[in-house]
C-alpha cells in the first residue's frame, strides 16, 4: 500500500471536497448515462430505460454514500459536521451561548491569570544560566531565641570564603549603591538604582553584556579606573541606544566613568523585590560598577553589608555538588578560626536563588491558586447545569436521532464535540481576561512582587489553558451524555439530583471563599487601625542622596555629609509651608532597616549573649515631624550636633528590657557596636520615646535606639517633613529648591507622602485580600445564577403539576412555600458543607491574619447568613413565578 | 482497519480480481468494466456500481490501478482506469490462489 499517495488522496478528498464530489457525480452520471443508452439501443423508450437504469444502479444516493465511505474520510467528516452543528446550536441559542461562554471564560480567565503569575514567580527558571546551581550565601548567627538569623557578609568573611572554599565555580559579592547619572558634567542628573558588584558576578549568572564588555578583575582594585556598565533600558532612554557611547565618558555623581558596556535587555540583577528589603536595592538595577576591596576591607569582619552569590561546581569529587555540602564546608572553614565557645553560634547558610526570590510569596500564591480553583469549579458546575438544561430542551431531537439509528456512542461523541466548541470559545475569552487580569493583579502590588518581570504568557500557561479547556469539554460531554442517558431511561429524579448536588457544591465553595475573604478583610481593617507610634498624616517623605564615587569611607567623608545635611535641615525648617523638618536614614515602613549590637555599660553579658537593637539615625526635628511621643528626658537638639558628642534616645521596650523602667534609663551609658569609629566612647541616654512599628504594622516594635545624624553621618537621608496644609505634595517644589541650593549634585527620589508609604507596606495584604474578595464575589454571583437557573428549570418542568395543585385548591402561598422548601434544603446542606470546609481550610490563612482567629465565630455566622440570604433570594424569584402559574394554561399545555 | 483485511472476504476478493482482469486487457472506465465482466461471463456475473466504485477507490489506494480523466471517442469526459505493474503482479498471485482454491473445493466435492 502506498501511504503517501493514500494520504494525498485523503487530504484531497477532505479539503478539495467540492472538486472530489463533482468528479464523483460526473463519473456516476456518465455511468448512468451509458447504462441508459445501452437499454435504449435494445429498444426501450427513454422513460423505460431510465427506470431500468435506476433499478440496475440500485439507488444513486446509496451508491454515492458507499463511494464516499470508500474515500475514507468519514470520521473527519463527522467531526467537522459535529463542529458545524455545535457552532450552529450555539448561534441558535445566543442567550445560552453567552451565559455559558461568559461563565466559563470568567472561571478560566481568573484561573489562568493567577496561574500566569504563579508560573512567572514560582515555576519559570530564573533568566540566568543554570539558575539551579546559583545560591545566595548568608552568614547565620544564633540569636537569643536559639534560632539562626541570616545576615549579610562582611568584606572580611567574603574574602575568606572566596579564597578558601572549593565548592564554587564562581562567586561574587554585591551591594546597593545609589547613583546619579548624567551624560556630561553640567547636565541634569538622574537618580538611578546602582550596585557595586564583583566582576565575577556576570560569570556566576552567565550573562554577558549585549554591547561592549564587562569590567575585569584587574579593574576592580584600589586605585583602578572608574568603569561602569548600564542596563539596556537606561542606554535606550538616556543615550538613545547609541553605540558611540561605549568606551566614552559618563558621569556618576560628580565623577567621570568609562562606560565599558550595556547589559542585555531585561537584565536588572539584583532586583529589589527578590532580596530582603533592608538592602535597599532598586526595583531594577540600572548601573553596575566594580566592588573594590581596600587592603583594610579584607580583614574587616564588623561591617556586614555584602550579599554574596555563588555558583556551585558541576561536580565535586565523586558526585554532584550539593548546597548542603557547600554550606557544611563554609561553616567548617568559619568555625576553624573561632573560639570554641562561639563555634555553635555561627554558620553559613545557602539559599537557592529561586527560593530566595520567591519563598516569601509561595504560600500566598499557592493559596490564591487554590481559591481560584474554587471559582473555576463553580463556573464549571454552572455550565454543567446549563448544559443539562439544554439536553432536556433537546430531548426530542436526541430521541429522534436515536430512533433513526444514531448509535449511542455517536450521539455522545457529538455532545462532546459540541462542548468542545463551547470550551474553545470559553478559553479564548479566558485568555483575554487572563491577559488583562494579570495586568490588574500586578498593578495591585507595585514593586513588591518578586520576579514580576518574569511574568508573561509562555508555553506552560498556554498548555494549561488548552488542558483546562479539554478537561472541561470532556467533563461537560460526559455529564450531558450521562444526563441524556438518564433521560432515555426515564430517571428524571436522578437528573435533578445531579443538578442539586452541583448547586450544593456551588453554595459550599462560595461560602468557603466568602469566609476567607471576610477574614482577610477584617484582618486588613484591623491592621489599618493599628497605631504605628507615629503620625503619617500631612507628612512628606523624600530620599536625598549625595554623590559618592569612591569607596564608602564614613570617617573621612562623614563630616562633609553631616554638614551638608545640617544645612539642608536648617533651610527646610525655614520654608513657610513646612511645620517641622526631620530626616532618618531608615524610614519606618519603607522596608529599610538597620540593626546593631548594643552593650549597656555596667552590665555583665555571658559569652554568646548578644543584645541587638534596631538603629535609627535621625536628623533635624525628627520626633516633632513624626509626632513620636516623648516619654521621658528630652529629644535631640543643637547641643547634640557635632561628631564628638555621644548621645542616644531609646524606646520604651529598650528601656524596660534593659533597665526595668523608662525613668531608670535616663543618663545610663550604652556602648554601640555599630559605630563607624570603634574607639568612640559609650553613648549617654538622654531621652525615652514611644515604641514605633518600623517593619510592618503586624509586628511588634523591637528594642530601638536613636542616634543623631550629625554624630553618625552617611551620604543619604530620607526627609520627613510635616507640612502646613492638607496636601503634603504641594511642598515638593520648595523641597527640590532647598536641595538644589545646598548641593547641586544631590539627587531627590522616592517623593511620597508618609501615608502612602504606610499604605504600601500593606500592599501584600491588600493584594491577597482584594483577589480573594473578588473571587468570593464572582463565586457568589455564579452560585446565585446557578441556583436561580436550576430552580427556574424545575419550576418550568413542574408547571403542569403546579397547575394541578393550584386547580385543586392549593394557595399560591403554599406553592411558593413548597418551592422555597425545595431550594432551602439544597442551600442548607450546601451551607453546612461550606462551614465545615471553611473550618478545615481557613487554617492556611493563619500566617496572613492579624487580630482575627481563623475560625472567628461571627465571621462564620455572618458569611453563612449572607450566603443563605442570597440563596433564598435566588430560589424565591422562580418560586414566585411558579405561584403565578395560571392553572388553565398550565393544564392546556399538554 | 486495513484494506488487506477486507480482501480476505471472498466476494470482494473476487470482485477485485475480476476488475484487475478486465483492466489487464485495456484501460477502461467504470461502465466499461461492468460491461466487460458481464460480456465475458455471458451475463452470469453482474457488477453493481455500488460495489464497483468503492472497489476502484480501494484498488487505487493499494496502487494496483490508477485513475485519470480522459476524453472518450464520443468526446465526453470519463475517468479511465489503468492497471499498474503492481496490479499485474497482484492479478497473477490472485489468479493462482483462486485456481488453487477452486481445485481444492472441486476435490472436496468429488469425494462425496
Amino acid at each position: 500500500m502506498n501511504l503517501p499517495s493514500v494520504a494525498r488522496r485523503r487530504l484531497r478528498a477532505l479539503f478539495r471536497r467540492s472538486i472530489v464530489d463533482r468528479e464523483m457525480n460526473d463519473e456516476l452520471a456518465f455511468h448512468f448515462e451509458l447504462e441508459k443508452q445501452e437499454r435504449m439501443r435494445a429498444g426501450a423508450s427513454s422513460a423505460e430505460a431510465h427506470r431500468a437504469a435506476v433499478h440496475a444502479f440500485g439507488g444513486v444516493d446509496q451508491v454515492k454514500e458507499e463511494y464516499r465511505d470508500a474515500l475514507g474520510i468519514r470520521p473527519l467528516e463527522n467531526l467537522i459536521q459535529d463542529l458545524r452543528y455545535g457552532v450552529r446550536m450555539l448561534r441558535r441559542n445566543p442567550l445560552f451561548a453567552t451565559a455559558a461562554v461568559t461563565t466559563l471564560g470568567l472561571g478560566l480567565g481568573a484561573t489562568l491569570a493567577v496561574f500566569n503569575v504563579v508560573n512567572g514567580v514560582l515555576l519559570r527558571p530564573l533568566p540566568y544560566r543554570e539558575p539551579e546551581r546559583i545560591n545566595i550565601i548568608w552568614a547565620a548567627l544564633r540569636g537569643d531565641d536559639g534560632n539562626f538569623w541570616t545576615l549579610p557578609l562582611s568584606s572580611g568573611s567574603y574574602s575568606d570564603i572566596e579564597r578558601d572554599s572549593r565548592s564554587f565555580e564562581a562567586m561574587a559579592a554585591f551591594r546597593a549603591w545609589p547613583y546619579a547619572i548624567a551624560e556630561s558634567p553640567d547636565a541634569e542628573r538622574e537618580a538611578v538604582a546602582g550596585a557595586r558588584v564583583s566582576p565575577a558576578l556576570f560569570d556566576v549568572l552567565g550573562v554577558a553584556p549585549a554591547v561592549g564588555r564587562a569590567f575585569t578583575r584587574e579593574e576592580a582594585v584600589p586605585g583602578g579606573p572608574n568603569v561602569a556598565l548600564i542596563s539596556h533600558g537606561l542606554w535606550q532612554r538616556k543615550f538613545g541606544g547609541s553605540r558611540d557611547i561605549i568606551g566614552k565618558r559618563i558621569y556618576l555623581g560628580d565623577a567621570p566613568f568609562t562606560l565599558t558596556g550595556v547589559m542585555p535587555p531585561g537584565f536588572a540583577f539584583p532586583r529589589g523585590a527578590e532580596l530582603p528589603a533592608p538592602f535597599q536595592f532598586g526595583l531594577r538595577t540600572d548601573v553596575w560598577t566594580p566592588l573594590v576591596f581596600a587592603a583594610s576591607d579584607v580583614s574587616n569582619y564588623d561591617v556586614q553589608n555584602l550579599v554574596a552569590v555563588g555558583k556551585l561546581k558541576d561536580r565535586c569529587g565523586a558526585g554532584e555538588c550539593s548546597a548542603s555540602a557547600a554550606q557544611a564546608e563554609l561553616t567548617e572553614l568559619l568555625r576553624r578560626n573561632l573560639p570554641v565557645s562561639d563555634q555553635p553560634n555561627s554558620a553559613y547558610k545557602l539559599v537557592s536563588m529561586a527560593d530566595q526570590a520567591a519563598d516569601r510569596v509561595r504560600r500566598p500564591l499557592v493559596m490564591l491558586l487554590g481559591a481560584v480553583a474554587f471559582v473555576l469549579a463553580i463556573a464549571g458546575a454552572n455550565v454543567t447545569t446549563l448544559l443539562i438544561g439544554r439536553v432536556h430542551a433537546r430531548e426530542r431531537e436526541l430521541a429522534v436521532r436515536s430512533a433513526l439509528g444514531a448509535a449511542r456512542g455517536r450521539l455522545a461523541r457529538q455532545l462532546v464535540t459540541e462542548n468542545l466548541v463551547l470550551c474553545v470559545l470559553g478559553m479564548a475569552v479566558g485568555l483575554t481576561l487572563a491577559f488583562w487580569g494579570t495586568k490588574v493583579m500586578l498593578s495591585l502590588v507595585p514593586g513588591s512582587l518578586p520576579r514580576a518581570d518574569d511574568i508573561g504568557f509562555d508555553w506552560r500557561v498556554l498548555s494549561v489553558a488548552g488542558l483546562l479547556a479539554l478537561i472541561a469539554a470532556l467533563a461537560f460531554g460526559v455529564a450531558t451524555a450521562y444526563a441524556a442517558r438518564l433521560r432515555f431511561t426515564r430517571a428524571q429524579v436522578s437528573v435533578s439530583r445531579t443538578r442539586r448536588v452541583l448547586v450544593m457544591t456551588e453554595v459550599a465553595l462560595s461560602l468557603i471563599l466568602l469566609i476567607g475573604a471576610a477574614l482577610l478583610t477584617r484582618s486588613f481593617l484591623r491592621l489599618q487601625q493599628v497605631r504605628p507610634g507615629f503620625d503619617p498624616s500631612q507628612t512628606l517623605t523624600a530620599r536625598v542622596s549625595l554623590p559618592v564615587a569612591g569607596p564608602f569611607q564614613p570617617l573621612v567623608d562623614g563630616p562633609r555629609w553631616g554638614a551638608t545635611f545640617d544645612q539642608l535641615m536648617a533651610r527646610l525648617a525655614s520654608v513657610p509651608a513646612i511645620a517641622a523638618a526631620g530626616g532618618t536614614v531608615t524610614l519606618p515602613m519603607s522596608g529599610a532597616y538597620e540593626a546593631g549590637g548594643v552593650r549597656p555599660v555596667g552590665k555583665a553579658y555571658e559569652e554568646g549573649e548578644n543584645p541587638i537593637a534596631q538603629v535609627q539615625v535621625v536628623a533635624g526635628d525628627y520626633f516633632t515631624a513624626t509626632r513620636i511621643r516623648l516619654i521621658a528626658g528630652r529629644v535631640f537638639n543643637v547641643s547634640d550636633d557635632g561628631p564628638v558628642r555621644a548621645s542616644m534616645i531609646v524606646n520604651r521596650r529598650f528601656a524596660r528590657e534593659h533597665y526595668g523602667s523608662e525613668a531608670d534609663a535616663l543618663g545610663r551609658e550604652v556602648r554601640a557596636l555599630f559605630e563607624f569609629d570603634p574607639n568612640r566612647p559609650p553613648r549617654v541616654i538622654v531621652g525615652v520615646v514611644d515604641d514605633v512599628k518600623t517593619v510592618s504594622l503586624d509586628a511588634d516594635a523591637p528594642p530601638q535606639v536613636y542616634v543623631p545624624f550629625s554624630q553618625h553621618p552617611v551620604y543619604e537621608l530620607t526627609l520627613v517633613l510635616r507640612v502646613r496644609g492638607a496636601d503634603p505634595l504641594a511642598a515638593v517644589p520648595a523641597v527640590r529648591q532647598a536641595v538644589r541650593e545646598v548641593s547641586s549634585s544631590a539627587t531627590v527620589k522616592e517623593i511620597r507622602t508618609f501615608e502612602s508609604v504606610v499604605a504600601d507596606s500593606l500592599a501584600r495584604q491588600r493584594f491577597i485580600m482584594t483577589l480573594i474578595a473578588t473571587f468570593a464575589v464572582v463565586a457568589l454571583v455564579l452560585a446565585f445564577v446557578g441556583l436561580y437557573g436550576v430552580l427556574a428549570l424545575i419550576v418550568g418542568h413542574r408547571r403542569r403539576e403546579i397547575g394541578v395543585r393550584l386547580a385543586l385548591g392549593a394557595s399560591p402561598g403554599n406553592v411558593v412555600r413548597g418551592m422555597l422548601g425545595e431550594g432551602a434544603r439544597v442551600v442548607a446542606v450546601g451551607v453546612a458543607i461550606g462551614l465545615a470546609g471553611a473550618f478545615a481550610l481557613t487554617r492556611v490563612l493563619s500566617s496572613m491574619l492579624y487580630g482575627v482567629s481563623t475560625t472567628d465565630g461571627s465571621t462564620f455566622v455572618g458569611a453563612a447568613a449572607f450566603v443563605g440570604l442570597v440563596a433564598i433570594l435566588a430560589t424565591w424569584l422562580p418560586a414566585r413565578r411558579a405561584s403565578q402559574v395560571d392553572p388553565r394554561t398550565a393544564l392546556a399545555l399538554e | 482497519m486495513t484494506p488487506l483485511d477486507r480482501s480476505r472476504d471472498v466476494v470482494q476478493g473476487t470482485l477485485d480480481m475480476l476488475v484487475l482482469k478486465a483492466l489487464s486487457l485495456a484501460p477502461m472506465h467504470g461502465w466499461g468494466i461492468t460491461n466487460r465482466i458481464q460480456q465475458i461471463s455471458k451475463g452470469v456475473l453482474t457488477v453493481n456500481p455500488g460495489s464497483l466504485y468503492p472497489a476502484l477507490e480501494r484498488l487505487q489506494d493499494r496502487g494496483w490501478i490508477t485513475g485519470a480523466w480522459e476524453t472518450t471517442e464520443s468526446g465526453r469526459k470519463a475517468k479511465y482506469y489503468t492497471l499498474s505493474a503492481a496490479g499485474r503482479r497482484r492479478l497473477g498471485t490472485e489468479t493462482e490462489a483462486w485456481r488453487r482454491m477452486v481445485a481444492a473445493i472441486e476435490a472436496v466435492l468429488r469425494t462425496s
